[in-house]
C-alpha cells in the first residue's frame, strides 16, 4: 500500500533515501560566510538565545537598558559569549551558538531594523549593503562552496604555472 | 464536505508588516510590492474561503529554545498578535477553526504524522504579515485561520518531501470533513534570503524563479530538493520555501498558476507571491491502517 518514495530516484540521494548524518552536517561548513544553526550550536547557545528571547518582554527590556553587564550577569552564559553581546559583535555570536532571530531581540531593543543589522556582519556599511540589496543583492556566484572556489583557485595556479 | 479551493504562497518579511502598519506603501520603495499584491487582493475578495490553512514558522516569538516542535497545528479558538520586542503589530486577533483544526490534527496523528497541538499562543510576522498582505488592513481578518506552524530554524528542519506529504495528508483530512467549507492552503516565508554572517544579502533570482515555475503542473521535483541546495543557492533563510511544498503537496497531482509576483528586495528579502488552482487535486491514499480506516469512515 505504501507508495513509491518519488525521491528514491531523483536527482539527488540525499533526502528521501538514507541519510549519512555526518555528510549532511559535514556539506554545512562548506558554505562561504554562512553558519548554520546546528544542534551543536544551538546546545552551544542555549542560554545566549534565551537570554536574547527575554528581552521580548518590556520590562526586561528597561532593566537591560539600566544596566547590561548586571542583566548579563544573571544568565548562566560564558564570558566570550557576555562580551559579545555588549560589543554586539554579531558575527562572533553566531560563532558563539547565537540565532539571527532571537539575537533580533537585541537589536530590536536597539531600534535596529533587520537590514541594519544584518549588514554589521557583512563588513560593508549600512548605505553600501541597501545599495546592494537594491541593486538585486549579493550574486550566489563564487559564495555557494568554500571547496569549490579552492578547487577553481588551484586550477587557475595550475594553469599559471604551466 | 470540506473542499480545498486554492494555494496561496507569500513572502512574510517583517518589513512588509511595518510598511502596512505605517501606510508607507505610497513610497517609492515599497509601491511596486503594493502593485504587485493589489491584484490579488481583489482576486482573494471575490474567492473568498471560509478557512485558510496558513502555513508559517515562528521566529523565536511563541516558541523559545525550550520547545522545537517540528510541526505544530493551532487548535485554540483565537490569536492574538505577539510582541516581537517592539509591541505588537496593530492588526485584528486571529480568529481560528478549532473543529477543523481538531479534525485534522487528529487524521493527521492516524496517518502517522506526529503534530504537536497548540491550544493558546501568539502569533508573530510569519502569519500576520500574509494576512495584510493579502487582505490589507480590515477591521477584522474576513477568515478563519488554522497556523501550522513549522520548524525552520533549529536544524534539520523537516525535508521537502517530508513537506509535500504533509501537504497530502492535510487534503485527506481537509477532504473528510463533513461541514461544507471552503479551505486555501497558505506557504509562507521566503524567497531567497540570508540574514546572517559575511554571505548575509544573497539573492538568486534564477532559482526563485525556477522554483515558482515548479510549483505548477504535475511535477514533483521541487519534494527532491536537499536542505544544502536551499543553503547554497538561496541563503541561509530561503530553506523557509520547504513550507510552501506543504501547500502544494495539499492541492493535489496537477496545478495550474492563476497569478505569480516576484520582486527584489523587501529589506534583506525577495519576495515572492503565487496563485495556485488545483487541476487534478487527487493525493495517494494514506499509507497507514488507521488512516485508510479513517478515510473510509468518511465515504
Amino acid at each position: 500500500m505504501t507508495d513509491k518514495n518519488p525521491c528514491e530516484n531523483g536527482p539527488d540521494q540525499k533526502i528521501g533515501g538514507p541519510i549519512d548524518i555526518h555528510a549532511y552536517l559535514g556539506e554545512f561548513d562548506d558554505i562561504p560566510g554562512t553558519r548554520v544553526y546546528t544542534a551543536k550550536r544551538a546546545r552551544q547557545g542555549y542560554h545566549l538565545n534565551q537570554f536574547a528571547m527575554s528581552l521580548m518582554k518590556a520590562e526586561n527590556r528597561e532593566r537591560w537598558k539600566a544596566d547590561e553587564r548586571a542583566y548579563l550577569d544573571l544568565w548562566p552564559m560564558t564570558e566570550d559569549q557576555k562580551l559579545a553581546v555588549l560589543a554586539r559583535d554579531y558575527n562572533r555570536l553566531l560563532d558563539l551558538g547565537g540565532n539571527i532571530y532571537f539575537l533580533a531581540k537585541v537589536f530590536s531593543t536597539d531600534g535596529l531594523s533587520f537590514l541594519q543589522a544584518v549588514s554589521t556582519m557583512t563588513g560593508m556599511s549600512v548605505e553600501d549593503y541597501q545599495a546592494m540589496m537594491i541593486a538585486g543583492g549579493r550574486s550566489p556566484e563564487g559564495v555557494r562552496s568554500i571547496k569549490a572556489n579552492r578547487d577553481a583557485e588551484g586550477a587557475a595556479v595550475t594553469k599559471e604555472s604551466r | 464536505m470540506a473542499r480545498i479551493t486554492h494555494g496561496i504562497a507569500c513572502s512574510h518579511i517583517p518589513a512588509l508588516g511595518v510598511a502596512s502598519d505605517f501606510d508607507k506603501w505610497e513610497d517609492p520603495y515599497w509601491k511596486p510590492i503594493q502593485e504587485g499584491f493589489a491584484p490579488t487582493r481583489k482576486w482573494e475578495a471575490e474567492n473568498l474561503p471560509d478557512v485558510v490553512i496558513l502555513v508559517y514558522n515562528d521566529h523565536a516569538s511563541a516558541f523559545d529554545m525550550k520547545i522545537i516542535p517540528t510541526f505544530a497545528i493551532g487548535c485554540g479558538e483565537s490569536y492574538k498578535p505577539a510582541d516581537e520586542g517592539w509591541g505588537p503589530r496593530a492588526v485584528p486577533d486571529v480568529e481560528g477553526h478549532p473543529d477543523l483544526a481538531w479534525h485534522i490534527a487528529q487524521s493527521l496523528i492516524l496517518d502517522e504524522f506526529d503534530m504537536t497541538i497548540i491550544n493558546e499562543m501568539d502569533v508573530d510576522h510569519g502569519l500576520t504579515v500574509p494576512l495584510s498582505m493579502v487582505f490589507g488592513k480590515p477591521a477584522k481578518w474576513p477568515v478563519k485561520v488554522i497556523p501550522l506552524a513549522v520548524n525552520v530554524v533549529t536544524y534539520p528542519p523537516p525535508s521537502g518531501n517530508r513537506c509535500w506529504a504533509l501537504g497530502e495528508a492535510i487534503a485527506r483530512a481537509v477532504e473528510s470533513f463533513p461541514e461544507d467549507l471552503k479551505v486555501q492552503v497558505w506557504g509562507t516565508g521566503g524567497m531567497s534570503h540570508q540574514l546572517q554572517g559575511p554571505r548575509a544579502g544573497l539573492i538568486n533570482a534564477e532559482w526563485d524563479q525556477m522554483f515558482l515555475d515548479k510549483l505548477s503542473g504535475d511535477t514533483q521535483e521541487l519534494r527532491c530538493i536537499p536542505h544544502i541546495e536551499y543553503l547554497r543557492e538561496t541563503g541561509s533563510e530561503g530553506i523557509e520555501m520547504v513550507m510552501w511544498l506543504i501547500m502544494r503537496g495539499a492541492l493535489g497531482k496537477e496545478t495550474r498558476e492563476l497569478r505569480r509576483f516576484y520582486h527584489v528586495p523587501a529589506s534583506n528579502t525577495a519576495v515572492g507571491h503565487i496563485v495556485l488552482e488545483p487541476v487534478n487535486g487527487a493525493v495517494p491514499p494514506s499509507a497507514t491502517v488507521e488512516g485508510a480506516a479513517s478515510q473510509h469512515l468518511a465515504d
